[in-house]
């Protein structure tokens, strides 16, 4: 369809930390402080164990959220609040259940595009990338996990992001459809190069799409460690070089498990 | 094939309705045959399918009905153009149902009925007193369950609303909160189709000289009890067929979420 357009942007990650604070005024350090950068199209995976703060770090880059201290940088910008610029796939697909598929996709090109014939031929467009255009006009309901998940994919990828943020987006889906949309959105962000913030729990995901994976420890979430993968796509997760990657990131997640369980034994802080 | 299936379900769901209706009729007979009441107390249900002709045949029927329906429209309406809006203002705005919620907790729990009187008294037996009584029964409904729906929106849809385009607290209501609490709407909107249904028949009970209540009033007052029991049958069915239909928009517009 469209030739590679690379419009992903640089973020900077600057002591970013969050600290939630209880009404009964006891405080919870759930992130940070964490310092990254991001290259403008690269493909960043976050791994961490349950409750390390992954999430906490996605709706603070979405701006969801307001960091305690630190500071996010999109393209040299300070980010405020949310925008169409840091796209984001949830876990829970967060369709609008009361439009049509196509009309999903379109809903974030009302501002770009006051055209409501060009928002549907963008529409329609990216639906074809995903292999859903015989879809356009069915109800979300009707549609399969794997199959909403692709439309929350095209409905990012639509609005033309300089960063895609992803939490957890396979999470709910059985494996076989989790590899079949792995293997799509690598071959959507190779042809438009987006920067990607992906959130996961599975280390063999992480090897699949990363340029880099970051791995987070336990609350207060931090950085424990960083690997750069420089295989060639697609990957054979079960090669010797990343068959000791993933073996060195378990060992390191096993410590962090270890750690979790033995907060989770103490008394919870909220 | 799809079609038999089709007439099979539609047959497996109501035969239970002809079921029981057949049952009440039958237990009917039987204390008629056991006890031969007097036809003013408790009418034979041959004399109340003779009366119910009569009432159809001569156009009294169909009167009615559309005196007690058009007064349940119109006031149905009137609380929803009103409970709507107030409900999606103040399921949105914290401040705001701080404010109206103790009223609505402190008028709730007035029956609609409590106020026929003074709805008497105030815009006498015209029309405007029964549409105000079914106004009041219908209103608390549909301003409850729109509160709820707003309230209940999935807060991830309205992360997403954000992320693509709902830059304003306006916006992000229009195209996100109105739209994904329109299902708890229509509950609303069902539930008090029924409660107006039933202040209505008390209001016309009480004062009217039309409509299906005042068909049964005037029934009890010349000692026609088969008039009564027939203008009581039309309330049930009608009442039954509206709740159906409303289901059925429930099913068709209230999407799952």
């Amino acid at each position: 369809m469209q030739a590679a357009r690379d419009i992903g942007k640089r973020l900077e990650i600057a002591n970013l930390s969050k600290t939630y604070r209880s009404r009964s005024g006891e405080t919870l350090q759930a992130l940070g402080p964490v310092s990254v950068d991001v290259q403008a199209g690269e493909f960043l995976v976050v791994v961490g164990p349950s409750g390390c703060g992954k999430t906490t770090l996605l709706h603070l880059l979405a701006g969801f959220l307001e960091p305690t201290a630190g500071r996010i940088l999109v393209g040299g910008e300070p980010i405020s609040g949310p925008g169409i610029d840091r796209a984001v796939v949830f876990q829970s697909y967060a369709l609008f259940p009361w439009l049509s598929v196509v009309e999903n996709v379109e809903f974030g090109l009302r501002r770009k595009n006051p055209s409501a014939r060009a928002r549907r031929e963008i529409a329609q467009s990216y639906l074809r990338l995903v292999g859903l255009q015989d879809f356009a006009n069915k109800g979300v309901d009707e549609l399969s996990g794997g199959m909403k998940q692709r439309v929350a994919i095209a409905r990012a990828f639509a609005v033309e992001p300089s960063m895609l943020l992803m939490d957890e987006p396979f999470g709910a889906l059985d494996a076989l459809t989790r590899r079949l949309l792995q293997r799509e959105l690598l071959r959507i962000w190779q042809e438009q190069k987006r920067t990607v913030v992906f959130i996961t729990h599975s280390v063999i995901e992480a090897l699949f799409l990363a340029d880099r994976i970051l791995l987070m420890t336990c609350r207060p979430g931090r950085i424990k460690g960083e690997w750069r993968i420089e295989t060639q796509r697609p990957r054979d997760v079960t090669s010797d070089s990343l068959v000791a990657m993933e073996r060195e990131i378990y060992s390191l997640l096993d410590e962090e498990l270890a750690k979790t369980f033995a907060q989770e034994a103490l008394p919870s802080p909220d | 094939m799809s079609a038999a299936r089709t007439i099979a379900s539609s047959a497996r769901r109501t035969l239970p309705f002809f079921f029981a209706a057949a049952c009440i009729a039958v237990v009917w007979q039987l204390v008629v045959w056991v006890t031969h009441p007097d036809p003013s107390v408790l009418p034979t249900p041959r004399a109340v399918v003779v009366e119910f002709g009569h009432l159809v045949t001569n156009g009294e029927l169909a009167a009615d009905t559309a005196h007690s329906l058009a007064r349940v429209f119109a006031a149905w309406l009137l609380s929803a153009l009103v409970a709507v809006p107030l409900g999606l203002v103040m399921g949105s705005s914290q401040a705001l149902d701080r404010v109206i919620n103790p009223f609505v907790e402190l008028l709730r729990p007035i029956s609609p009925l409590a106020w026929i009187p003074l709805a008497i008294l105030w815009f006498g037996i015209g029309e405007l007193g029964k549409v105000f009584v079914v106004f009041i029964g219908s209103f608390f409904p549909i301003l409850l369950n729109t509160i709820a729906g707003v309230k209940g929106v999935d807060p991830t849809l309205l992360n997403a609303g954000r992320v693509f385009g709902c830059d304003t607290r306006f916006t992000l209501f229009r195209r996100v909160v109105i739209p994904a609490s329109m299902p708890a709407v229509v509950v609303g909107l069902r539930v008090a189709f029924g409660t107006g249904w039933a202040a209505i028949i008390a209001a016309e009970l009480v004062a009217a000289q039309s409509g299906l209540g005042f068909l049964i009033a005037n029934g009890m007052d010349v000692l026609r009890a088969d008039e009564v029991v027939v203008g009581m049958i039309a309330i049930g069915v009608l009442g039954f067929l509206f709740d159906t239909f409303f289901r059925y928009l429930q099913g068709r517009f209230g999407h799952a979420s």
